[in-house]
C-alpha cells in the first residue's frame, strides 16, 4: 500500500508537542474542528489494481478518497491499497488517462479499474491561476502544452530554447544564431511590442526566471553598433533561459496572451511559459541514467567562388595590382594552395556528449527528485562549444496532513564559447573576414605558428579563431518554495493558504580576449574585456484559495492574494587595451575603460479570482489583478488587469447527447496585461564622456519621458473544441484578437533636438490570428499505434494608431531594407528602396505555420517520433549574400543570368542604392526538426527495469529557397527585428545515439 | 446511528470552533498585517542608478558640475568626426574609405551606378546627430550656468562664451553637409524645435552666435580645464579661437573684409607655426576616445586611402606627399584602387585639428585675393609654399589664377581635414573633381536625415 496521505484518527489531540509548531497545532485544531464526523467513521482497507485498455498495469496512478486528504499511488504492478470509509468515492487520475470516479459499495474492499486513454487530453490539469488549475475540458483558453516526451524525447536541440522550437502552436520562434549556447526569440501570437519586451515570461516551479541577454562587450571589437559603446544589440549574447535543462522538465504550459495570462499582470503581456519540473513519487526508488553521444556539423555551407587567373586579376582595377593578383593565384595553384576557407572554418565536425542521472522516489511524508547532468558539446567552428552542468533537487514534504511544503532547487553552471560572428564595421567578424577572402589567399600559420596577415581583409579568420576567446560563463541558483496549508475543510468547502515564491540568482562572467598579435589589434595592441554580471530576481505570491462545492453539480474556486516581484541587475564591463603580451587580466594593460550598469525594479500587486464550474460543463472565470511598478513614470499608480472566461461543454450539458461528438466545447476568454517600460526610460541622463583625464558628462542620446506608461494589452479569444470517435480525433479551433494600446517605442527623434530617440507610448497595434490543432490516434492496435498532432496557425498584425513619424528602424536603412512601423500597415513590414522610391518590400510575419508531431509505436517496444515544422512566408533581410558579393567571393558570382549580361555578383552590387528588393528574401522553410527511433528492452537483467536505445537526428532536413545559411537568423538578437542576416554563425545539425537505463 | 454521534460531535466542536475561530482570525490578521506592511510600506522609485540626470545639473550647479559639462562637450565634439571627415573627403575625392564590412562608403558616397545618398543612412544620420548632441550639451551648459548661484558673473560669461562658440562650430559642420537643405538653429527645446533655415540664413545665425560669444569672452574669467586648447585656454585665447572660426564663416559668406578683421583678432600668424591651433585630443583613459582616423599603414580590409589623384597632381618636392604614404601593395575594392594610405595621424592618440594657423593663412590669402590685394595674397601663399619645400609662386597674378593656386595649396595643406569638397562647392568647381568609375556621381549636399522630416 502506498499511501500518500496519512490519517490521524485522533485529530483533537494532535501529537505535535514541539513549541515551534504552535501555529500548526492551532491551525490543525481549527481545521479539525470543522471536519465533519464522517471522517471519524470507521475506515476499511481497500485494495485494488489499475490497468489500461490492454490489461497492462499502470503505475503511478493517483487514487484519492473524495473530500479527504487521503490518497495512494499504484506500484509497478498497478496495485494499491488505501483506507477508506464505506460508501466513499475514489477519484482516480493519471496523466494521459481519463479520470474516473469509483463509488464504493458499503462492503466493497477490492477494486479493479480499467483506465481509458485520454486521447484528447480532456482530463489534463492546466494551471490557470497563480495558485489554481482547471481540467482542460473546462478551459476557456487554448493553452498549449509540451510534454516531457515532446520536449526531450525526440531529438532535442542543444539548449532549452532550441528544444521548444517548432513545438508551440501560435508562436513564432526564431533561433538568432547557430553559435553554441543558444539565443532564441519567442513571440507568442504576434509582436506585442516594438521596442518593449517581446519575450514571454518564463516561470519555473513558481519562480520568475530572468531572461536578460547580456552583452559581453564585443562591440568594442566589431564596432557593429556605431557610437563607440562597448556593447550593442548586435553582440549576439545567449538567452539566459537557455541555462535550464530540458531533461528536468515534466511539462510546459504556454499562456499565449492576456486572456490566459492576465493574472500575471505587468509581466504577462508577451505571454507566460509555465514550466513544471519533475518531482518524486511515493514508491520504489527509480534510478535512471541516460547517455547521449552525438556529432554536430554545419547544416549548410554557401560555397565559395571558384577562382581562376582572370577572376583573380579582376579583383583589382589597378593594372599592376591586377597582374600581381593573377600571379598570386597562379603561384597558389601551382603549389596546390587553393583553399575552401568557408569549409575550413565552418565545416568541422564536433563531438557532443550528454549524461543525465536521476533518482526519484519517496516515502509517506517525503518525496524527492534528484538529477545531475552534464553536457559538453563542440561547435562547428574550432574553439567554440557549450558545456552545461546542472544539479536539481526537488523535495516535497508533508509537515502534517494539512501542510505540504515543496522545494525546488537547481544549480547550473554553463559555459559557452561563442566565437565572433555577425555584423561588424571592423572586418573582424569571421563571416565578414571570409566574405572578402578569396581561395588563393594564404592564411595558414608557418611552422612556428605565426599566422600571416590576410591581405584581403582586416583580419585573418584562421588566426582569429585560433587566438581569440569569447566566453559566457554562468553560475546560477534557482530556488522555489511552495507552501500549501489547508486552513479549513468540510464536505462542501476547502480553504487553503498557498504561498509560492523563490529566487533566481546568477553570476555571469563574460570573457572576450583578443591578443595583440591578432592582425586587427594593430591599433589597440590587444584587447581584454571582462564582464561581470549579477542578477537577483525574487518573486512571491501569497494567496488564499477556497473551493466551495455546494452540490455535486456546482463548484466555486475563489482565490485572492498578494504578489511581489523584484529584480536587481548589475553589469560591470572592463575593457582593457594595450595588453601586456601573453596576459589576459584587465590590469595587465596600458588602458582601461570601465562601464557599469545597474537596473532595479519592484512590482507589487494583488489579485482576486473566481472560478465557477456548473455540472462539470460550464466554467465561468473572472479575476482582476492590480499592479504597480517602479519602472512606470508614476511608480505609485496601480494598474488593473481584469480577465474573464467562459466555457460551455455542450456534450456534458446533455445538449448534444448521442451525436457525432464525444465532447464539444465552446469557449471565450478576455483579459488584459501590460508590459512595464524599460528601466531608466523616464530619465534624461548624462553619460560619461571624458577627455584627457578630465571627467565629462554629455547628454544621453535617449530622452527620458517622466510620464511613460506601461503598454496595455487586451486579448479576446474564442474557440471551439471537439473530439470524435471516442476521443481518437480531437480538434481545437481558436481565434484571437489581441490589441496593444500605447505600445512602447524607442521613437526616433529629430536628431537636431540633441536626442536620437525617446521611449514613447507611440500608438496602438493589433494582432489577429487563428490556431487549429488536431490530435489523432489514426492507428491503435496491439501491434502498432500511431499518435499524431497537427497544428496550423497564423497571425496578422496591423498598426491601428501611430502618433510619431514613421522612420526605418531595426536594420540598416532603406538602402538595404528595414523595418518601419507605420499606421495602417503590418507592424513587421519591411520597407526599402524599390527602384522608384521607398516602398514595402516584404513582411517578417509568416503567412502561416504548421507543425506535426508524430509517434508511431510498434509492439510497444519500438517507437518512431518526429517533428516536422513548416513556416510559409515571412521575409528576412539577407545581407550575408551582399557581403559575399561585395567581397567578390560568392559562389555564383560569375554566373550570368541577368539582363545586363554581367556577372551576377556585379549585377547584384549594381542594385545597391537603387533597390533593396534583392535583399528582402522569402524565408519560408520546411524543417524536419527532430526525428528519433527508440527501442525499449524490458528487464534485460534482474536489476535493470528497462533499457532504451535510440538514434536521433536534429535539424537534418530543411527545404528552403532561402540563400543564406539558414532562414532562422537574427543579427539583432532577440527583439522586434528578427530575420536580419549578416554573416551569422551557421546553424548546425546533429546526429545522436542515446542509451537510457532504468534501474 | 452515526448521525447521532455526528450531531453531538458538531455540538461539542462548535464550542471549540468558536474559540479556535477567534484565535485563527487573530493569527490571520497578524499575518495579513505583517505582509501588508512588508509589501507596501515603502513606495519604490529607485531613481537613476547609473548616471546623473539633466535636472540635477540645472539645479544650482557647482563649478565642478559646470566643468564636467565643459569636458563632456569637448569630448562630445569628437563623436563621429572620423565619419564626418570620411564623408567630406570621399565626396571631395581626397580619399577612399575601404571597408570589407561596409559597402556604402564606396557605393552611396561615390554615387556608384544608380546609388544615391539616402536620408536614413549612417553617413548622414550619425554625424548629424553627434553634432547636435554636442549642441544640446552646450545648451545644458548655458542653462546650468545661468541657473547657478555658485559662480561669478565673469565665470558665467566664460562658460557661456565657450558653449556658444562650440555650438556655432558644431552647427557649421552640419551645415557643411546639408548645404542648401539647411539646418535648425533654434534647438533648445527638444519638444518644440525651431524650423529649418537656408544655407545663407544658417551661416548668418552661426556668425551672430559667434559674435555673442565674443561679447561673452570680453568680460569673462575662464577657469575650466580644456584638453585640446593648449596656449589658447584662457578667455583671451578662447576669443582668438572664436574669431578664427568666425573668419572661416565669413569666408563662406564671402564677407572678405570681415575675414580680415576676424583673422586680426584670432591666433592667425603669417610667421607662425602652421600647426598652431586647437585640437580634438585623444587618449586611452577610461571613458576617453582614440583617434578614429588612425589606421596603421599597410593595413588590410579596413583602410583609408588617398585618392590616386593626390599623388598624381602633387607638385614635385612637395613635402605634403608624406600625408599619403606608399603602401607595400595596392589596395583594391569595388573597382577602385589606390597605392597610398592616408597618413596624417601616426598614432591612435594623435590630436586632430579643428582649426589651425595653416588654414588661417590660406583664409587670409583668399580674402586678399578677393579684395584684390594680390601681392599680399602671394606673400601668404608663398609662406605656405615655402613651408612645404616649394619654390615661390610664379604663376599668373590674376584673381582666377590665384584662386586656383589657393585652392590647390589648401587641398594639400588641409588634406583629409574636411575642406576640399566645401571649398570647391563654394567656387562652383565640383565638376573639376575626378570620376573614377563610369556612372559615379559627385554630390553637392547630403539629404536631411529622415527623422527631421
Amino acid at each position: 500500500m502506498k499511501q500518500i496521505g496519512f490519517y490521524q484518527p485522533n485529530f483533537l489531540f494532535p501529537k505535535q508537542t514541539i513549541a515551534m509548531r504552535k501555529l500548526i497545532v492551532t491551525l490543525t485544531l481549527f481545521i479539525s474542528a470543522l471536519l465533519p464526523c464522517i471522517i471519524h467513521a470507521q475506515d476499511r482497507t481497500i485494495s485494488g489494481r489499475i490497468t489500461d485498455a490492454n490489461a497492462r498495469p499502470v503505475p503511478g496512478v493517483n487514487i484519492i478518497v473524495a473530500q479527504t486528504n487521503k490518497g495512494a499511488v499504484t506500484d509497478a504492478d498497478g496495485r494499491f491499497t488505501i483506507a477508506a470509509p464505506a460508501n466513499a468515492r475514489l477519484l482516480i487520475s493519471s496523466t494521459g488517462f481519463k479520470s474516473q470516479v469509483i463509488n464504493l459499495d458499503a462492503a466493497q474492499t477490492d477494486v479493479q479499474v480499467k483506465l481509458e486513454e485520454d486521447f484528447a487530453k480532456l482530463d489534463e490539469v492546466v494551471v490557470t491561476g497563480l495558485a489554481t488549475s482547471v481540467k482542460r475540458r473546462n478551459l476557456a483558453n487554448a493553452v498549449a502544452t509540451v510534454s516531457a516526451k515532446q520536449l526531450n524525447g525526440v531529438a532535442p536541440g542543444q539548449t532549452f530554447d532550441a528544444a521548444i522550437n517548432g513545438k508551440i502552436p501560435g508562436a513564432y520562434i526564431n533561433a538568432n544564431t547557430g553559435a553554441p549556447g543558444g539565443g532564441t526569440s519567442v513571440k507568442l501570437r504576434g509582436v506585442t511590442s516594438v521596442y518593449g519586451n517581446t519575450q514571454p515570461l518564463y516561470v519555473v516551479d513558481g519562480v520568475f526566471m530572468d531572461n536578460t541577454a547580456t552583452s559581453g562587450g564585443l562591440n568594442a571589437i566589431t564596432a557593429a553598433t556605431p557610437g563607440g559603446s562597448p556593447t550593442g544589440n548586435q553582440d549576439n549574447p545567449s538567452s539566459r533561459i537557455s541555462d535550464i535543462r530540458a531533461e528536468d522538465i515534466e511539462n510546459i504550459e504556454i499562456l499565449k496572451g492576456a486572456s490566459a495570462a492576465a493574472i500575471y499582470g505587468s509581466k504577462a503581456s508577451a505571454g507566460v511559459i509555465v514550466i513544471t519540473t519533475k518531482r518524486g513519487k511515493q514508491g520504489k526508488t527509480n534510478i535512471n541514467i541516460s547517455q547521449d553521444l552525438g556529432v554536430i556539423s554545419a547544416r549548410k555551407l554557401l560555397g565559395v567562388r571558384q577562382f581562376n587567373a582572370d577572376r583573380a586579376a579582376s579583383l583589382s582595377s589597378n593594372p599592376a595590382r591586377s597582374e600581381a593578383l593573377k600571379q598570386q593565384f597562379l603561384d597558389a595553384e601551382a603549389a596546390h594552395e587553393i583553399y575552401d576557407y568557408e569549409k575550413e572554418v565552418y565545416g568541422n565536425k564536433a563531438f557532443a556528449r550528454n549524461t543525465v542521472a536521476s533518482v526519484s522516489g519517496g516515502g509517506e511524508k517525503t518525496n524527492f527528485f534528484f538529477s545531475a547532468s552534464q553536457k559538453d558539446e563542440g561547435g562547428i567552428v574550432k574553439n567554440t562549444g557549450y558545456r552545461n552542468t546542472s544539479l536539481r533537487l526537488n523535495v516535497d514534504h508533508r509537515i502534517s496532513d494539512n501542510i505540504k511544503l515543496g522545494l525546488s532547487t537547481n544549480y547550473i553552471n554553463s559555459s559557452a564559447d561563442r566565437g565572433l560572428s555577425g555584423n561588424d564595421n571592423s572586418g573582424t567578424s569571421i563571416g565578414i573576414a571570409l566574405s572578402s577572402t578569396p581561395s588563393f589567399a594564404q592564411l595558414h600559420p608557418d611552422a612556428s605558428g605565426n599566422y600571416p596577415a590576410n591581405p584581403f581583409s582586416a583580419s585573418n579568420p584562421l588566426q582569429t579563431i585560433a587566438l581569440m576567446t569569447n566566453n559566457e560563463s554562468v553560475n546560477r541558483f534557482v530556488t522555489g518554495l511552495n507552501l500549501d496549508a489547508t486552513l479549513q475543510r468540510n464536505n462542501r468547502s476547502i480553504t487553503k493558504f498557498i504561498a509560492r515564491g523563490g529566487f533566481d540568482f546568477y553570476n555571469l562572467q563574460t570573457t572576450a580576449l583578443f591578443p595583440s598579435n591578432l592582425q586587427f589589434q594593430a591599433v589597440n595592441k590587444g584587447t581584454s574585456i571582462a564582464g561581470a554580471t549579477k542578477n537577483l530576481s525574487t518573486n512571491y505570491i501569497l494567496s488564499l484559495v477556497n473551493t466551495f462545492t455546494p452540490s455535486d453539480n456546482l463548484s466555486f474556486t475563489t482565490s485572492a492574494g498578494l504578489t511581489q516581484e523584484t529584480g536587481n541587475y548589475e553589469n560591470l564591463l572592463n575593457i582593457a587595451t594595450q595588453i601586456i603580451p601573453g596576459q589576459s587580466n584587465v590590469d595587465q594593460a596600458g588602458a582601461l575603460n570601465v562601464t557599469q550598469f545597474k537596473a532595479k525594479y519592484q512590482n507589487d500587486g494583488f489579485f482576486v479570482q473566481e472560478e465557477a464550474t456548473i455540472k462539470d460543463a460550464i466554467t465561468l472565470t473572472g479575476g482582476v489583478r492590480f499592479d504597480r511598478s517602479s519602472n512606470n513614470g508614476d511608480a505609485t499608480k496601480y494598474y488593473a488587469y481584469p480577465k474573464a472566461g467562459i466555457s460551455l461543454n455542450l456534450t456534458r450539458l446533455g445538449l448534444m447527447e448521442g451525436g457525432l461528438f464525444d465532447n464539444l466545447k465552446v469557449r471565450a476568454a478576455y483579459g488584459q496585461a501590460t508590459n512595464v517600460p524599460a528601466y531608466g526610460s523616464k530619465f534624461t541622463a548624462l553619460v560619461v564622456s571624458n577627455i584627457a583625464g578630465n571627467p565629462g558628462s554629455i547628454v544621453n542620446i535617449q530622452q527620458g519621458d517622466p510620464s511613460i506608461k506601461p503598454e496595455k494589452q487586451t486579448e479576446l479569444e474564442a474557440g471551439l473544441d471537439f473530439s470524435l470517435l471516442k476521443g481518437r480525433l480531437g480538434i481545437e479551433f481558436t481565434y484571437y484578437n489581441k490589441k496593444i494600446f500605447d505600445f512602447l517605442m524607442l521613437a526616433a527623434l529629430p536628431a537636431s533636438s540633441g536626442f536620437t530617440n525617446k521611449w514613447v507610448n507611440a500608438g496602438d497595434l493589433r494582432n489577429r490570428g487563428i490556431e487549429i490543432g488536431v490530435n489523432a490516434r489514426p492507428v491503435l492496435s496491439k501491434m502498432i499505434s500511431w499518435n499524431t498532432s497537427v497544428n496550423f496557425w497564423l497571425n496578422r498584425s496591423l498598426v491601428t494608431r501611430y502618433t510619431i513619424a514613421p522612420v526605418p528602424q531595426g536594420s540598416f536603412g532603406y538602402v538595404l531594407g528595414s523595418f518601419q512601423v507605420e499606421e495602417g500597415k503590418s507592424a513587421t513590414q519591411i520597407v526599402g528602396l524599390n527602384g522608384a522610391g521607398v516602398g514595402v518590400l516584404g513582411d517578417a510575419e509568416p503567412r502561416f505555420q504548421m507543425n506535426t508531431y508524430n509517434e508511431v509505436t510498434f509492439m510497444n517496444k519500438l517507437s518512431l517520433r518526429f517533428l516536422l515544422h513548416w513556416k510559409k512566408g515571412g521575409d528576412n533581410v539577407n545581407l550575408t549574400y551582399l557581403q559575399n558579393d561585395f567581397g567578390q567571393t560568392s559562389a555564383d558570382f560569375d554566373n550570368v543570368t541577368n539582363k545586363l549580361n554581367v556577372p551576377d555578383g556585379v549585377y547584384r552590387i549594381m542594385q545597391v542604392g537603387s533597390t533593396a528588393a534583392i535583399f528582402v528574401e522569402d524565408a519560408s522553410y520546411l524543417k524536419l526538426r527532430e526525428i528519433g527511433l527508440y527501442y525499449t528492452i524490458d528487464k534485460p537483467i534482474s536489476f535493470i527495469r528497462a533499457v532504451r536505445l535510440g538514434v536521433s537526428l536534429n535539424n537534418y532536413f530543411t527545404h528552403t529557397k532561402y540563400k543564406s545559411y539558414d532562414p532562422e537568423v537574427s543579427n539583432f538578437g532577440t527583439g522586434f527585428s528578427t530575420g536580419v542576416d549578416v554573416d551569422p554563425y551557421p546553424v548546425s545539425k546533429r546526429a545522436t545515439f542515446n542509451i537510457s537505463i532504468d534501474f | 446511528m452515526k448521525c447521532d454521534i455526528k450531531g453531538q460531535n458538531i455540538f461539542i466542536q462548535s464550542e471549540i470552533k468558536t474559540i479556535q475561530m477567534k484565535r485563527s482570525k487573530y493569527i490571520s490578521l497578524i499575518i495579513a498585517t505583517v505582509m501588508t506592511i512588508f509589501l507596501y510600506s515603502c513606495k519604490k522609485d529607485y531613481g537613476n542608478l547609473n548616471s546623473p540626470t539633466v535636472e540635477e545639473f540645472l539645479d544650482n550647479a557647482t563649478p565642478t558640475d559646470l566643468n564636467i559639462l565643459v569636458s563632456g562637450t569637448e569630448s562630445g565634439m569628437r563623436n563621429s568626426m572620423g565619419l564626418y571627415l570620411d564623408d567630406v573627403s570621399t565626396i571631395g575625392r581626397e580619399g577612399y574609405r575601404f571597408s570589407g564590412s561596409e559597402p556604402r562608403y564606396l557605393s552611396d558616397l561615390l554615387g556608384a551606378n544608380d546609388a544615391e545618398l539616402s536620408s536614413s543612412n549612417f553617413y548622414i544620420t550619425n554625424t548629424w546627430a553627434a553634432r547636435y548632441r554636442a549642441v544640446k550639451n552646450c545648451n545644458v551648459l548655458i542653462q546650468a550656468a545661468n541657473n547657478s548661484k555658485l559662480i561669478s558673473a565673469a565665470e558665467k560669461n566664460g562658460y557661456i562664451g565657450f558653449a556658444r562658440t562650440v555650438k556655432a562650430y558644431q552647427l557649421l559642420l552640419n551645415l557643411n553637409l546639408t548645404y542648401s537643405n539647411g539646418i535648425r538653429v533654434n534647438v533648445s527645446d527638444p519638444d518644440n524645435l525651431g524650423g529649418f533655415v537656408s544655407y545663407d540664413e544658417g551661416l548668418s545665425a552661426i556668425a551672430s552666435l559667434l559674435d555673442s560669444a565674443k561679447t561673452d569672452f570680453g568680460g569673462a574669467s575662464v577657469t575650466f580645464p580644456l584638453a585640446g586648447f593648449a596656449g589658447l585656454d584662457d578667455a583671451a585665447g578662447l576669443l582668438k579661437v572664436n574669431r578664427a572660426i568666425a573668419a572661416r564663416v565669413a569666408a563662406y559668406r564671402s564677407q572678405w573684409a570681415d575675414v580680415l578683421t576676424d583673422l586680426n583678432e584670432s591666433f592667425f600668424d603669417l610667421a607662425g607655426d602652421f600647426y598652431l591651433g586647437v585640437y580634438h585630443a585623444f587618449g586611452t583613459g577610461s571613458g576617453d576616445q582614440i583617434n578614429p582616423l588612425f589606421i596603421p599603414q599597410n593595413n588590410n580590409g579596413e583602410i583609408r586611402l588617398a585618392h590616386p589623384s593626390f599623388a598624381a597632381d602633387i607638385a614635385a618636392n612637395d613635402d605634403r606627399i608624406a600625408k599619403a604614404t606608399l603602401r607595400q601593395s595596392v589596395a583594391s575594392l569595388s573597382g577602385l584602387s589606390s597605392d597610398r594610405d592616408v597618413w596624417i595621424y601616426t598614432s591612435s592618440t594623435a590630436p586632430m585639428p579643428f582649426i589651425r594657423n595653416e588654414e588661417l593663412i590660406l583664409l587670409y590669402a583668399e580674402a586678399k585675393i578677393q579684395t584684390n590685394s594680390l601681392p599680399d595674397a602671394i606673400v601668404a601663399l608663398n609662406v605656405i609654399r615655402d613651408g612645404h619645400n616649394l619654390i615661390p609662386y610664379a604663376g599668373a597674378v590674376t584673381q582666377p589664377a590665384l584662386i586656383t593656386e589657393m585652392l590647390n595649396q589648401k587641398r594639400y595643406s588641409l588634406f583629409y581635414e574636411g575642406h576640399r569638397w566645401i571649398d570647391l562647392r563654394r567656387y562652383d568647381r565640383l565638376n573639376e573633381l575626378p570620376i573614377d568609375r563610369t556612372g559615379d556621381d559627385i554630390w553637392d549636399e547630403f539629404p536631411l536625415p529622415v527623422t527631421e522630416n
